[in-house]
Protein backbone atom coordinates (compact mmCIF):
# COMPACT_ATOMS: atom_id res chain seq x y z
CA UNK A 1 0.00 0.00 0.00
CA UNK A 2 1.35 3.46 -0.80
CA UNK A 3 2.09 5.46 2.30
CA UNK A 4 -0.06 8.58 2.35
CA UNK A 5 0.79 11.61 4.42
CA UNK A 6 -2.11 12.98 6.49
CA UNK A 7 -2.54 16.07 4.29
CA UNK A 8 -2.71 13.83 1.20
CA UNK A 9 -5.31 11.69 3.01
CA UNK A 10 -7.31 14.83 3.81
CA UNK A 11 -7.22 15.93 0.18
CA UNK A 12 -8.40 12.56 -1.13
CA UNK A 13 -11.02 12.21 1.58
CA UNK A 14 -12.37 15.68 0.77
CA UNK A 15 -12.78 14.70 -2.88
CA UNK A 16 -14.29 11.34 -1.96
CA UNK A 17 -16.91 12.84 0.38
CA UNK A 18 -17.78 15.57 -2.10
CA UNK A 19 -18.44 13.02 -4.82
CA UNK A 20 -20.24 10.49 -2.61
CA UNK A 21 -22.57 13.07 -1.11
CA UNK A 22 -22.86 15.21 -4.24
CA UNK A 23 -21.81 18.29 -2.28
CA UNK A 24 -20.71 21.60 -3.73
CA UNK A 25 -17.81 21.77 -1.30
CA UNK A 26 -16.36 19.85 1.63
CA UNK A 27 -13.93 21.02 4.29
CA UNK A 28 -12.15 18.70 6.71
CA UNK A 29 -10.69 20.05 9.92
CA UNK A 30 -8.67 18.69 12.79
CA UNK A 31 -7.77 15.40 11.08
CA UNK A 32 -5.98 13.30 13.70
CA UNK A 33 -5.10 9.70 14.36
CA UNK A 34 -6.71 7.96 17.33
CA UNK A 35 -5.28 4.97 19.19
CA UNK A 36 -6.60 1.92 17.42
CA UNK A 37 -4.11 -0.88 17.72
CA UNK A 38 -2.13 -2.80 15.14
CA UNK A 39 -5.01 -4.30 13.18
CA UNK A 40 -6.98 -1.13 12.46
CA UNK A 41 -6.50 2.56 11.85
CA UNK A 42 -8.89 5.12 13.26
CA UNK A 43 -8.81 8.80 12.34
CA UNK A 44 -11.06 11.52 13.67
CA UNK A 45 -12.09 14.80 12.02
CA UNK A 46 -14.75 17.46 11.67
CA UNK A 47 -16.45 17.66 8.30
CA UNK A 48 -18.33 20.65 6.88
CA UNK A 49 -20.39 19.81 3.81
CA UNK A 50 -22.05 22.43 1.68
CA UNK A 51 -24.85 21.96 -0.85
CA UNK A 52 -27.06 24.67 -2.35
CA UNK A 53 -25.90 27.24 0.16
CA UNK A 54 -26.66 25.01 3.17
CA UNK A 55 -23.81 23.75 5.32
CA UNK A 56 -24.01 20.69 7.55
CA UNK A 57 -21.32 19.70 10.01
CA UNK A 58 -20.60 16.25 11.41
CA UNK A 59 -17.93 14.87 13.67
CA UNK A 60 -16.65 11.79 11.83
CA UNK A 61 -14.42 8.77 12.18
CA UNK A 62 -12.47 7.11 9.38
CA UNK A 63 -11.87 3.40 9.90
CA UNK A 64 -9.19 2.12 7.53
CA UNK A 65 -7.34 -1.17 7.09
CA UNK A 66 -3.60 -0.80 7.68
CA UNK A 67 -1.69 -1.75 4.56
CA UNK A 68 0.92 -4.19 5.80
CA UNK A 69 -1.31 -6.61 7.65
CA UNK A 70 -3.26 -9.58 6.45
CA UNK A 71 -6.70 -8.35 7.44
CA UNK A 72 -9.11 -11.20 8.01
CA UNK A 73 -12.30 -9.18 8.38
CA UNK A 74 -14.07 -7.15 5.73
CA UNK A 75 -14.74 -3.41 6.08
CA UNK A 76 -17.74 -3.44 3.77
CA UNK A 77 -19.33 -6.25 5.76
CA UNK A 78 -18.72 -4.39 8.99
CA UNK A 79 -20.23 -1.23 7.45
CA UNK A 80 -23.39 -3.11 6.44
CA UNK A 81 -23.80 -4.76 9.84
CA UNK A 82 -23.48 -1.41 11.66
CA UNK A 83 -26.00 0.10 9.25
CA UNK A 84 -28.44 -2.73 9.98
CA UNK A 85 -27.99 -2.14 13.72
CA UNK A 86 -28.56 1.61 13.24
CA UNK A 87 -31.77 0.94 11.31
CA UNK A 88 -33.01 -1.24 14.18
CA UNK A 89 -32.56 1.56 16.71
CA UNK A 90 -29.47 0.09 18.35
CA UNK A 91 -27.06 2.74 19.72
CA UNK A 92 -24.30 2.66 17.10
CA UNK A 93 -22.65 5.33 14.98
CA UNK A 94 -24.48 6.35 11.83
CA UNK A 95 -22.39 5.04 8.93
CA UNK A 96 -21.97 7.20 5.83
CA UNK A 97 -19.82 5.74 3.06
CA UNK A 98 -17.63 2.72 2.44
CA UNK A 99 -14.99 2.06 -0.20
CA UNK A 100 -12.95 -0.97 -1.14
CA UNK A 101 -11.12 0.89 -3.90
CA UNK A 102 -7.42 1.12 -2.92
CA UNK A 103 -7.04 4.10 -5.26
CA UNK A 104 -8.80 6.34 -2.74
CA UNK A 105 -6.91 5.87 0.53
CA UNK A 106 -4.68 2.87 -0.14
CA UNK A 107 -6.92 0.26 1.48
CA UNK A 108 -10.55 -0.42 2.31
CA UNK A 109 -12.20 2.09 4.64
CA UNK A 110 -15.50 3.49 5.82
CA UNK A 111 -16.72 6.70 7.39
CA UNK A 112 -19.07 6.99 10.31
CA UNK A 113 -20.35 9.43 12.89
CA UNK A 114 -18.03 10.09 15.82
CA UNK A 115 -19.60 9.41 19.19
CA UNK A 116 -17.81 10.99 22.12
CA UNK A 117 -17.42 9.30 25.46
CA UNK A 118 -15.28 6.89 27.40
CA UNK A 119 -14.36 3.26 26.67
CA UNK A 120 -11.92 2.33 29.44
CA UNK A 121 -13.26 -0.27 31.86
CA UNK A 122 -10.90 0.92 34.58
CA UNK A 123 -12.61 4.33 34.58
CA UNK A 124 -16.09 2.86 34.45
CA UNK A 125 -15.40 0.68 37.46
CA UNK A 126 -13.52 3.17 39.63
CA UNK A 127 -14.46 6.79 38.88
CA UNK A 128 -17.28 8.42 40.87
CA UNK A 129 -18.34 10.11 37.62
CA UNK A 130 -19.64 6.74 36.43
CA UNK A 131 -21.50 5.63 39.57
CA UNK A 132 -24.86 5.98 37.82
CA UNK A 133 -23.53 4.36 34.66
CA UNK A 134 -22.41 1.34 36.72
CA UNK A 135 -25.94 0.90 38.03
CA UNK A 136 -27.78 1.16 34.74
CA UNK A 137 -25.41 -0.38 32.25
CA UNK A 138 -25.97 -4.10 32.96
CA UNK A 139 -29.67 -3.80 32.13
CA UNK A 140 -28.96 -1.46 29.21
CA UNK A 141 -26.43 -3.89 27.77
CA UNK A 142 -28.89 -6.77 28.17
CA UNK A 143 -31.64 -4.84 26.37
CA UNK A 144 -29.34 -3.75 23.57
CA UNK A 145 -28.09 -7.30 23.16
CA UNK A 146 -31.66 -8.55 22.85
CA UNK A 147 -32.19 -6.00 20.05
CA UNK A 148 -29.01 -7.11 18.30
CA UNK A 149 -30.28 -10.67 18.34
CA UNK A 150 -33.48 -9.50 16.63
CA UNK A 151 -31.66 -8.09 13.59
CA UNK A 152 -32.86 -10.13 10.62
CA UNK A 153 -29.87 -10.86 8.34
CA UNK A 154 -32.20 -11.64 5.43
CA UNK A 155 -34.17 -8.41 5.74
CA UNK A 156 -30.94 -6.39 5.91
CA UNK A 157 -29.31 -8.32 3.06
CA UNK A 158 -26.41 -9.52 5.18
CA UNK A 159 -26.02 -12.63 3.03
CA UNK A 160 -22.23 -12.60 3.41
CA UNK A 161 -22.82 -13.97 6.92
CA UNK A 162 -22.52 -17.74 6.73
CA UNK A 163 -25.58 -19.79 7.57
CA UNK A 164 -24.88 -21.62 10.84
CA UNK A 165 -25.66 -25.31 10.96
CA UNK A 166 -27.73 -26.86 13.71
CA UNK A 167 -24.54 -27.16 15.63
CA UNK A 168 -23.07 -23.68 15.72
CA UNK A 169 -21.55 -24.48 19.11
CA UNK A 170 -19.60 -27.52 17.89
CA UNK A 171 -18.34 -25.57 14.87
CA UNK A 172 -17.05 -22.79 17.10
CA UNK A 173 -15.34 -25.16 19.55
CA UNK A 174 -13.59 -27.02 16.74
CA UNK A 175 -12.52 -23.76 15.10
CA UNK A 176 -10.87 -22.56 18.31
CA UNK A 177 -9.32 -25.94 18.92
CA UNK A 178 -7.67 -25.71 15.50
CA UNK A 179 -6.36 -22.24 16.33
CA UNK A 180 -5.06 -23.44 19.69
CA UNK A 181 -3.18 -26.40 18.21
CA UNK A 182 -1.61 -24.15 15.61
CA UNK A 183 -0.57 -21.41 18.04
CA UNK A 184 0.45 -22.98 21.35
CA UNK A 185 4.19 -23.43 21.82
CA UNK A 186 3.89 -25.54 24.98
CA UNK A 187 1.37 -28.03 26.43
CA UNK A 188 -1.72 -26.55 28.12
CA UNK A 189 -3.48 -29.39 29.97
CA UNK A 190 -5.96 -26.93 31.49
CA UNK A 191 -7.15 -26.02 27.98
CA UNK A 192 -7.33 -29.70 27.02
CA UNK A 193 -9.56 -30.38 30.03
CA UNK A 194 -11.76 -27.43 29.06
CA UNK A 195 -12.09 -28.66 25.46
CA UNK A 196 -13.18 -32.10 26.72
CA UNK A 197 -15.71 -30.47 29.06
CA UNK A 198 -17.16 -28.42 26.22
CA UNK A 199 -17.30 -31.30 23.75
CA UNK A 200 -19.34 -33.31 26.28
CA UNK A 201 -21.86 -30.49 26.72
CA UNK A 202 -22.42 -29.02 23.28
CA UNK A 203 -25.86 -27.39 23.32
CA UNK A 204 -28.06 -27.56 20.28
CA UNK A 205 -28.69 -24.21 18.70
CA UNK A 206 -32.40 -23.58 19.25
CA UNK A 207 -32.19 -19.94 18.20
CA UNK A 208 -30.00 -18.82 15.36
CA UNK A 209 -29.51 -15.10 15.25
CA UNK A 210 -27.02 -12.43 14.40
CA UNK A 211 -24.26 -12.63 17.02
CA UNK A 212 -22.12 -9.55 17.75
CA UNK A 213 -19.06 -11.68 18.43
CA UNK A 214 -17.17 -9.30 20.73
CA UNK A 215 -19.86 -7.83 22.97
CA UNK A 216 -18.15 -6.66 26.16
CA UNK A 217 -17.00 -3.74 28.26
CA UNK A 218 -14.12 -2.37 26.23
CA UNK A 219 -16.25 -2.24 23.09
CA UNK A 220 -18.83 0.15 24.51
CA UNK A 221 -18.67 3.94 24.47
CA UNK A 222 -20.32 5.22 27.63
CA UNK A 223 -20.89 8.43 29.55
CA UNK A 224 -21.96 9.24 33.10
CA UNK A 225 -25.54 8.47 32.06
CA UNK A 226 -24.72 5.01 30.64
CA UNK A 227 -24.28 3.35 27.23
CA UNK A 228 -23.79 5.62 24.22
CA UNK A 229 -22.58 3.29 21.47
CA UNK A 230 -21.68 -0.31 20.69
CA UNK A 231 -18.42 -0.73 18.78
CA UNK A 232 -16.34 -3.30 16.94
CA UNK A 233 -18.78 -5.21 14.80
CA UNK A 234 -16.13 -6.89 12.65
CA UNK A 235 -16.62 -10.31 14.26
CA UNK A 236 -20.38 -10.34 13.74
CA UNK A 237 -21.63 -13.68 12.48
CA UNK A 238 -24.68 -15.93 12.63
CA UNK A 239 -24.98 -18.44 15.42
CA UNK A 240 -26.20 -19.06 18.94
CA UNK A 241 -27.07 -15.77 20.71
CA UNK A 242 -25.99 -17.33 24.01
CA UNK A 243 -22.44 -16.97 22.71
CA UNK A 244 -22.73 -13.18 23.27
CA UNK A 245 -24.29 -13.74 26.71
CA UNK A 246 -21.40 -16.04 27.73
CA UNK A 247 -18.76 -13.61 26.41
CA UNK A 248 -20.14 -10.87 28.71
CA UNK A 249 -19.44 -13.18 31.68
CA UNK A 250 -15.79 -13.91 30.83
CA UNK A 251 -13.57 -13.18 33.80
CA UNK A 252 -11.10 -10.97 31.92
CA UNK A 253 -13.77 -8.27 31.44
CA UNK A 254 -14.32 -7.92 35.19
CA UNK A 255 -11.00 -6.03 35.30
CA UNK A 256 -10.36 -7.19 38.85
CA UNK A 257 -13.89 -6.66 40.16
CA UNK A 258 -14.45 -10.39 40.52
CA UNK A 259 -17.44 -10.07 42.84
CA UNK A 260 -19.51 -8.87 39.89
CA UNK A 261 -19.15 -11.51 37.19
CA UNK A 262 -20.76 -9.55 34.34
CA UNK A 263 -18.25 -6.93 33.26
CA UNK A 264 -17.38 -6.14 36.87
CA UNK A 265 -20.82 -4.50 37.12
CA UNK A 266 -23.46 -7.04 38.10
CA UNK A 267 -24.56 -10.60 38.66
CA UNK A 268 -25.28 -13.23 36.03
CA UNK A 269 -28.84 -13.60 37.33
CA UNK A 270 -29.66 -9.91 36.91
CA UNK A 271 -28.14 -9.86 33.43
CA UNK A 272 -30.00 -13.00 32.31
CA UNK A 273 -33.33 -11.73 33.71
CA UNK A 274 -32.92 -8.39 31.93
CA UNK A 275 -32.06 -10.18 28.68
CA UNK A 276 -35.05 -12.52 29.05
CA UNK A 277 -37.38 -9.61 29.70
CA UNK A 278 -36.14 -7.71 26.67
CA UNK A 279 -35.92 -10.65 24.28
CA UNK A 280 -38.86 -12.81 25.33
CA UNK A 281 -36.50 -15.78 25.13
CA UNK A 282 -35.43 -17.84 28.13
CA UNK A 283 -31.77 -18.05 29.05
CA UNK A 284 -30.93 -21.71 29.64
CA UNK A 285 -28.39 -21.53 32.50
CA UNK A 286 -26.53 -24.59 31.20
CA UNK A 287 -26.18 -23.09 27.74
CA UNK A 288 -25.04 -19.80 29.27
CA UNK A 289 -22.43 -21.69 31.32
CA UNK A 290 -21.24 -23.57 28.24
CA UNK A 291 -20.70 -20.28 26.42
CA UNK A 292 -19.03 -18.69 29.46
CA UNK A 293 -16.53 -21.55 29.63
CA UNK A 294 -16.10 -21.34 25.86
CA UNK A 295 -15.57 -17.57 26.14
CA UNK A 296 -12.83 -17.96 28.73
CA UNK A 297 -11.14 -20.61 26.58
CA UNK A 298 -11.42 -18.34 23.53
CA UNK A 299 -9.85 -15.47 25.47
CA UNK A 300 -7.03 -17.75 26.65
CA UNK A 301 -6.28 -18.70 23.05
CA UNK A 302 -6.31 -15.02 22.10
CA UNK A 303 -3.64 -14.35 24.75
CA UNK A 304 -1.47 -17.05 23.19
CA UNK A 305 -2.10 -15.60 19.73
CA UNK A 306 -1.14 -12.08 20.84
CA UNK A 307 2.09 -13.31 22.40
CA UNK A 308 2.87 -15.19 19.16
CA UNK A 309 2.47 -11.95 17.21
CA UNK A 310 5.43 -10.59 19.16
CA UNK A 311 7.42 -13.83 19.37
CA UNK A 312 7.14 -14.39 15.62
CA UNK A 313 8.23 -10.82 14.94
CA UNK A 314 5.06 -9.52 13.25
CA UNK A 315 4.62 -6.73 15.78
CA UNK A 316 7.37 -6.15 18.32
CA UNK A 317 5.69 -5.01 21.51
CA UNK A 318 6.49 -5.53 25.17
CA UNK A 319 2.76 -5.36 25.83
CA UNK A 320 1.99 -8.21 23.41
CA UNK A 321 4.89 -10.23 24.78
CA UNK A 322 3.72 -9.83 28.39
CA UNK A 323 0.19 -10.98 27.49
CA UNK A 324 1.68 -14.44 26.97
CA UNK A 325 2.19 -14.62 30.74
CA UNK A 326 -1.49 -13.91 31.35
CA UNK A 327 -2.70 -17.15 29.78
CA UNK A 328 -2.36 -18.77 33.22
CA UNK A 329 -5.05 -16.41 34.61
CA UNK A 330 -7.55 -17.85 32.17
CA UNK A 331 -6.40 -21.40 32.85
CA UNK A 332 -7.13 -20.86 36.53
CA UNK A 333 -10.61 -19.55 35.77
CA UNK A 334 -11.32 -22.53 33.50
CA UNK A 335 -10.31 -24.97 36.24
CA UNK A 336 -12.59 -23.11 38.65
CA UNK A 337 -15.51 -23.36 36.21
CA UNK A 338 -15.18 -27.00 35.17
CA UNK A 339 -14.13 -28.68 38.41
CA UNK B 1 30.17 -15.81 38.85
CA UNK B 2 29.00 -12.20 38.96
CA UNK B 3 29.56 -9.49 41.55
CA UNK B 4 26.71 -7.90 43.54
CA UNK B 5 24.14 -6.67 42.89
CA UNK B 6 22.44 -9.93 41.95
CA UNK B 7 20.32 -10.22 38.83
CA UNK B 8 17.23 -9.91 41.01
CA UNK B 9 18.54 -6.74 42.67
CA UNK B 10 19.32 -5.24 39.25
CA UNK B 11 15.83 -5.96 37.92
CA UNK B 12 14.18 -4.59 41.03
CA UNK B 13 16.28 -1.42 40.81
CA UNK B 14 15.28 -0.95 37.18
CA UNK B 15 11.61 -1.65 37.88
CA UNK B 16 11.60 0.79 40.81
CA UNK B 17 13.06 3.53 38.60
CA UNK B 18 10.39 2.96 35.95
CA UNK B 19 7.53 2.91 38.47
CA UNK B 20 8.66 5.81 40.65
CA UNK B 21 10.55 8.13 38.31
CA UNK B 22 9.25 7.44 34.82
CA UNK B 23 5.56 6.48 35.05
CA UNK B 24 4.47 9.64 36.92
CA UNK B 25 6.05 11.84 34.22
CA UNK B 26 4.36 10.42 31.12
CA UNK B 27 0.78 9.96 30.00
CA UNK B 28 -1.55 7.87 27.95
CA UNK B 29 -0.40 4.87 25.94
CA UNK B 30 3.28 5.37 26.79
CA UNK B 31 2.56 5.46 30.50
CA UNK B 32 0.68 2.20 30.10
CA UNK B 33 3.62 0.63 28.23
CA UNK B 34 6.03 1.85 30.94
CA UNK B 35 3.94 0.13 33.61
CA UNK B 36 4.06 -3.04 31.51
CA UNK B 37 7.87 -2.75 31.39
CA UNK B 38 8.15 -2.50 35.19
CA UNK B 39 5.78 -5.42 35.59
CA UNK B 40 7.78 -7.54 33.14
CA UNK B 41 10.96 -6.85 35.11
CA UNK B 42 9.28 -7.97 38.33
CA UNK B 43 8.01 -11.13 36.64
CA UNK B 44 11.53 -12.00 35.49
CA UNK B 45 12.91 -11.33 38.99
CA UNK B 46 10.37 -13.73 40.49
CA UNK B 47 11.15 -16.28 37.84
CA UNK B 48 14.88 -16.16 38.60
CA UNK B 49 14.07 -16.56 42.27
CA UNK B 50 11.47 -19.31 42.08
CA UNK B 51 11.53 -21.20 38.78
CA UNK B 52 14.05 -23.92 39.73
CA UNK B 53 12.19 -25.41 42.71
CA UNK B 54 8.83 -24.97 40.95
CA UNK B 55 9.87 -26.90 37.85
CA UNK B 56 11.41 -29.62 40.01
CA UNK B 57 8.17 -30.16 41.90
CA UNK B 58 6.16 -29.96 38.66
CA UNK B 59 8.25 -32.74 37.10
CA UNK B 60 7.79 -34.88 40.23
CA UNK B 61 4.03 -34.31 40.19
CA UNK B 62 3.74 -35.07 36.47
CA UNK B 63 5.78 -38.24 36.89
CA UNK B 64 3.48 -39.34 39.71
CA UNK B 65 0.28 -38.72 37.78
CA UNK B 66 1.71 -40.49 34.72
CA UNK B 67 2.80 -43.44 36.84
CA UNK B 68 6.49 -42.95 36.05
CA UNK B 69 9.66 -42.59 38.09
CA UNK B 70 10.79 -39.02 38.60
CA UNK B 71 14.01 -38.45 36.67
CA UNK B 72 17.03 -37.10 38.56
CA UNK B 73 18.10 -34.00 36.68
CA UNK B 74 20.21 -31.05 37.61
CA UNK B 75 20.07 -28.38 34.94
CA UNK B 76 17.00 -26.16 34.56
CA UNK B 77 17.08 -26.70 30.79
CA UNK B 78 16.87 -30.48 31.24
CA UNK B 79 14.04 -30.04 33.71
CA UNK B 80 12.15 -27.82 31.28
CA UNK B 81 12.55 -30.35 28.49
CA UNK B 82 11.19 -33.15 30.67
CA UNK B 83 8.31 -30.97 31.92
CA UNK B 84 7.37 -30.30 28.29
CA UNK B 85 7.52 -33.93 27.17
CA UNK B 86 5.59 -35.11 30.22
CA UNK B 87 3.10 -32.30 29.67
CA UNK B 88 2.60 -33.54 26.11
CA UNK B 89 2.07 -37.08 27.37
CA UNK B 90 -0.51 -35.82 29.83
CA UNK B 91 -2.35 -33.76 27.22
CA UNK B 92 -2.39 -36.80 24.91
CA UNK B 93 -4.17 -38.82 27.58
CA UNK B 94 -6.62 -36.00 28.32
CA UNK B 95 -7.44 -35.73 24.61
CA UNK B 96 -8.03 -39.47 24.50
CA UNK B 97 -10.67 -39.06 27.21
CA UNK B 98 -8.73 -40.79 29.99
CA UNK B 99 -9.32 -37.91 32.42
CA UNK B 100 -13.03 -37.51 31.66
CA UNK B 101 -14.03 -39.14 34.96
CA UNK B 102 -12.98 -41.38 37.82
CA UNK B 103 -10.15 -41.22 40.32
CA UNK B 104 -7.52 -40.34 37.80
CA UNK B 105 -9.48 -37.22 36.83
CA UNK B 106 -9.17 -35.95 40.41
CA UNK B 107 -5.40 -36.52 40.36
CA UNK B 108 -5.06 -34.80 36.99
CA UNK B 109 -7.10 -31.77 38.11
CA UNK B 110 -4.93 -31.43 41.21
CA UNK B 111 -1.65 -31.59 39.26
CA UNK B 112 -2.87 -29.21 36.56
CA UNK B 113 -4.19 -26.73 39.13
CA UNK B 114 -0.86 -26.82 40.97
CA UNK B 115 1.12 -26.10 37.81
CA UNK B 116 -1.22 -23.24 36.81
CA UNK B 117 -0.91 -21.75 40.30
CA UNK B 118 2.88 -22.06 40.01
CA UNK B 119 2.76 -20.09 36.75
CA UNK B 120 0.78 -17.37 38.53
CA UNK B 121 3.18 -17.27 41.50
CA UNK B 122 5.65 -15.91 39.00
CA UNK B 123 3.41 -14.08 36.52
CA UNK B 124 0.82 -12.51 38.84
CA UNK B 125 0.90 -13.52 42.52
CA UNK B 126 -1.75 -10.95 43.47
CA UNK B 127 -4.21 -12.47 41.01
CA UNK B 128 -3.63 -15.89 42.60
CA UNK B 129 -4.06 -14.54 46.14
CA UNK B 130 -7.27 -12.79 45.24
CA UNK B 131 -8.60 -15.91 43.51
CA UNK B 132 -7.83 -18.07 46.53
CA UNK B 133 -9.55 -15.51 48.79
CA UNK B 134 -12.69 -15.49 46.63
CA UNK B 135 -12.85 -19.28 46.52
CA UNK B 136 -12.38 -19.55 50.28
CA UNK B 137 -15.11 -16.97 50.85
CA UNK B 138 -17.45 -18.94 48.58
CA UNK B 139 -16.72 -22.15 50.48
CA UNK B 140 -17.59 -20.70 53.88
CA UNK B 141 -20.99 -19.45 52.67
Amino acid sequence: MEKLEPNEMVQRLTDFIRMQGDFDSVAIENFRKMPGGASREIWSFECAMQRDGETSRRAMVLRRDPGAHNISTNRRHEFLVIRAAFEEGIPVPEVFWVSEDPAVLGSAFFLMERIDGETLARRLLRDDTYARAREVMPAQLAEILAKIHRIDPVEHKLDFLAEPGDNAALTEVKRYEENFRRLALEPHPAFELAFRWLLERVPKTPRKTLVHGDYRIGNVIFGPEGVRSILDWELAHRGDPMEDVGWMCVRAWRFGNDKKPVGGLGTREDFFRAYEKASGAAVDPEAARFWEVFGNLRWGIITISQARTHIDGFVKSVELASIGRRTAETELELLNLIE
Amino acid sequence: MQDRPTSIELLEAAADFVDRELVPTIEGARQFQARVVANVMRIVAREIKMEDPLVRSEVKALARVLGQDAPHLHSLDDLHAVAVSMGEELTGKIRAGEADGGDWRREVLAVVRQSVEDKLRIANPRYLESDIAIRNAAKTK
